[in-house]
């Protein structure tokens, strides 16, 4: 069992890990074998990261062996394990933008592959042998993003890696981009060598793995082949709780007309007019780039806009920045928790309280309690799991952290909450409080306009969808009435429909 | 803060045995983290104790004396920039800011009254402040690169009005005929043990730090410093923050300009050099972080007190001025090697 000459690449031992207040790895020992696709799910903060953070030598583990191709290994650096053969290909990848893809693959090499000519050479050698086409002299600025995971790859290749861990490597590729991934995958299992899976998206996992192990709060729970699993099973182990539906009935309150926008022009955008009602859920439809985000940031003052009208309630109001949409009732959730949503280093209740400073502050002075009784009230409300409210948000998993920007706008109960890929990188048992939340506002008589790249997850919860296409309006579509495909043509700008 | 003090605060009653049995060990971590975090502190008791030991006419009551007044002006101006980098933001204009107030105040005593002059003073601070900041906004220089650029040029700008206003030459109090009491009170007067610039450094100390703490203003500025973007997209009005952190700083530039020609009775056009980057070495030695959002005045003064007995014990053991200035560039790139491990 430990390993040595079996069909056992890696094997991980009673590995736990701890940081300051929270237990993230538990006895943790699982095996991958040579040739295997091995899936891992978890919900955020379940510990799939903190593991794959140890494996790579990110962090040192506090007790436990990991036995990789047969060796014990110690301590280890990511430099050291990738030599070794085990590679990692992390969500956000980690190229040189102003590098070519030969270079990128063998950055820091260039001397061992005897300059320049030998780089493109062998860069090719390998991205042929994945039957990837990409010219070796493209500059990785250029390509799409499943290009630069195919270069990763690459990347993991030139390094003769027995082992490669994939975080989450669907999250920003489109349908047919997957099943480029899917034959790669394929590839490199038949040339011997093992991949950790590591998904959000289940239908994925079930495809692709041949085993699956499930994580919660720092455990492994079970590893079976995937035959044997159900993905309800799949779910309620994840979450530790059965989940009927993935998603809630969707809310059925829509009324008057709430706001109107009015000839929206912007560079990218071309005219765009779309009304919204009291208690409804609007989707935005569309490609990456098609323009969904720019339409709201417009309506919500994030970029200089002008010319268009925006009316609220029959009354035209003008936002020409965010604080003016704020006062004007509109709340939002943008799309880059991290960059655009949080103040990592501050504290869950400075990052919750930051836009309700009329509630707490008298005269312009911070009522301390006050805030604090804000930020307590959302964290019980929204059941956001922090140790408490002064320790930094960084430190909170993605779901929660989510939370906290929810629970913001929440404090200030906005008539018009935006919502821009709210549930991105969230696990499952969050998502469905997020969904929860959304029901609720909208029941409540407020309205929310969603953009989502999870179609089932727009069509789940939309009362209407538009669809855009090229920076346009291209369709207004009933979910209910229509069919994903009717209204994916109509993202795609193949035809103009009107429900 | 102590473990019994934090459940207080939390209003749960925490079960008292689980309280105590951890913070045994936890007690000396608790220790290292926190001379990690004041690192300034330890660092200002080695150099006392070691000058103390080498020179000992480093605790004569006249030396003593002589830092408590050298304090003064440095203090008011690394408490200005302490507003301006904890907003993410820095200022370079200080020094040319210093040059044209204290050469324009002064010229204004004789002809205006030592009241108007000093309130003059004062708004032309504020006056460079503020352009500092409405060229920064409508530039667009939303970094701190664009804003250091912006910043140096202007104290060029002001410098050179310093000049021009003063024909280069510089003036002095003894060759005014009007009452200038206000001026050498400050300078050189004595409220109780003190002196009069020791309590206006007090009073200015106490005024901002509850600024920081305890106003909306105050926490837009830290929002502002820890993520434009979401303060921004939160509705945190980020021109605003901009707005209030230059011309905070010009105002105590203009202050700490005040006290330092009070104090040496005499203003050149060029008084004010090297302030700017002795005033961003306090700041950052205090622990306060470049990369904005953290950080506060009481930091500030200790990293003000560490400068400044730097100086004065270097050069009690004759260190000459050119090694000290490495010095300084040395602790300067030391403060922010060890801030960015601390972040990281």
């Amino acid at each position: 069992m430990d390993g040595v000459g079996s069909d056992v690449i890696l094997s991980i031992k009673d590995v736990s890990k701890s940081f300051p207040g929270v237990r993230a790895l538990d006895n943790v020992s699982v095996d991958v074998h040579r040739g295997t696709v091995h899936g891992l799910v978890g919900e955020n903060g379940a510990g799939k990261s903190t593991l794959m953070k140890i494996l790579s030598g990110v962090y040192e583990r506090d007790a436990g062996t990991v036995i990789f191709d047969g060796q014990r290994v110690e301590r280890t650096t990511p430099h050291q394990s990738m030599q070794s053969g085990l590679a990692i290909i992390y969500q956000e990848l980690n190229l040189v933008n102003k590098m070519s893809v030969g270079e990128n693959i063998f950055l820091g090499r260039f001397r061992e592959m005897k300059g320049m000519r030998g780089t493109h050479a062998k860069a090719r050698e390998i991205l042929d042998s994945i039957g990837c086409n990409i010219p070796t002299t493209r500059l990785v600025a250029d390509l799409s993003v499943s290009e630069k995971q195919m270069v990763e790859i690459a990347k993991a290749l030139s390094f003769k890696s027995k082992l490669i861990i994939m975080d989450e490597p669907s999250s920003s590729l489109t349908g047919e981009e997957l099943v480029e991934l899917a034959k790669i995958i394929q590839q490199l299992k038949s040339q011997g060598i093992s991949i950790i899976y590591i998904s959000h998206k289940l239908a994925e996992v079930f495809e692709f793995c041949d085993v699956i192990s499930v994580m919660r709060d720092g455990r492994i729970v079970d590893t079976r082949p995937t035959a044997d699993f159900t993905r309800n099973d799949l779910i309620s182990m994840m979450v530790g709780r059965t989940i009927e539906n993935e998603y809630p009935p969707r809310p059925q309150c829509v009324g008057a007309p709430l706001l109107e926008v009015k000839h929206l022009n912007t560079r990218k955008l071309q005219d765009i007019s779309f009304t919204l009602h009291y208690g409804e859920i609007l989707g935005l439809v569309g490609l990456v780039g098609a323009g969904r985000t720019e339409i709201v940031r417009a309506l919500f003052g994030a970029d200089k806009v002008r010319g268009h009208e925006v009316w609220i309630d029959g009354r035209k109001v003008k936002i020409r920045k965010p604080m003016d949409a704020k006062e004007a009732g509109l709340g939002f959730i943008p799309e880059d928790r991290k960059l655009q949503g949080l103040v990592l280093p501050f504290s869950v209740e400075s990052n919750i309280t930051m836009a309700a400073f009329r509630k707490f502050s008298w005269f312009g002075l911070i009522r301390k309690s006050l805030e604090k009784g804000i930020a307590a009230r959302q964290v019980a409300a929204l059941n956001v799991k922090t140790p408490s409210t002064r320790v930094p948000v960084r430190n909170l998993s993605g779901g929660n952290q989510q939370k906290c920007i929810v629970g913001r706008w929440l404090e200030l109960s906005p008539r018009i909450l935006i919502m821009d890929e709210p549930t991105r990188g969230i696990d499952v048992g969050a998502k469905y409080e997020i969904y929860m939340l959304m029901k609720e506002i909208a029941e409540r008589g407020g309205a929310i306009i969603l953009i989502s790249s999870e179609l089932p997850e727009v069509l789940s919860m939309s009362n209407r969808v538009l669809t855009i296409f090229e920076g346009r309006i291209t369709g207004e579509l009933i979910p209910e009435r229509s069919s994903a495909d009717e209204i994916m043509s109509s993202a795609l700008g193949m035809a103009r429909v009107t429900a | 803060m102590t473990n019994a003090e934090m459940n207080m605060g939390l209003g749960a009653p925490a079960p008292k045995v689980i309280a105590i049995s951890p913070d045994a060990p936890r007690r000396g971590k608790l220790v290292v983290a926190f001379l990690k975090e004041y690192l300034v502190l330890i660092m200002i008791a080695l150099l006392v104790g070691i000058t103390a030991a080498v020179e000992p006419k480093f605790l004569n009551p006249a030396n003593l004396i002589n830092i408590e007044r050298q304090l003064g002006p440095l203090m008011m101006v690394s408490l200005g920039m302490t507003f301006v980098i904890i907003g993410g933001f820095i200022d370079l204009s200080v020094a040319g800011t210093i040059n044209l107030v204290a050469v324009v105040t002064i010229s204004l005593i004789q002809p205006l009254g030592q009241g108007t002059a000093l309130l003059l003073g004062l708004g032309l601070g504020i006056v460079c402040g503020a352009l500092n900041a409405v060229l920064i906004l409508s530039s667009g220089a939303v970094t701190q690169a664009e804003a250091l650029f912006l910043t140096f040029g202007m104290s060029t700008v002001y410098s050179a009005l310093a000049l021009l206003y003063s024909h280069g030459s510089t003036m002095h109090f003894w060759d005014m005929t009007a009452s200038k009491a206000l001026f050498e009170t400050i300078g050189s007067g004595k409220l109780g043990p003190f002196s009069v610039s020791f309590v206006i450094f007090l009073v200015c100390l106490a005024l901002l730090w509850f600024f920081q703490e305890k106003t909306v203003e105050g926490r837009f500025i830290r929002l502002t410093g820890g993520n434009k973007t979401a303060a921004r997209l939160a509705g945190v009005s980020i021109a605003r923050s901009i707005v209030t952190i230059y011309v905070l700083c010009g105002f105590m530039t203009a202050v700490g300009a005040i006290v330092l020609f009070s104090r040496i009775t005499t203003a050149a056009p060029t008084i004010g050099l090297g302030f700017e980057t002795n005033a961003i070495l306090s700041v950052v030695v205090g622990g306060t972080t470049l990369l904005g959002g953290k950080g506060s005045v009481l930091r500030t003064v200790m990293g003000v007190l560490l400068v400044t007995l730097m100086s004065n014990c270097l050069d009690l053991i004759n260190v000459s001025t050119y090694l000290q200035v490495a010095v300084k560039g040395a602790i300067l790139v030391l403060a922010i090697w060890l801030d960015n491990r601390k972040q990281a």
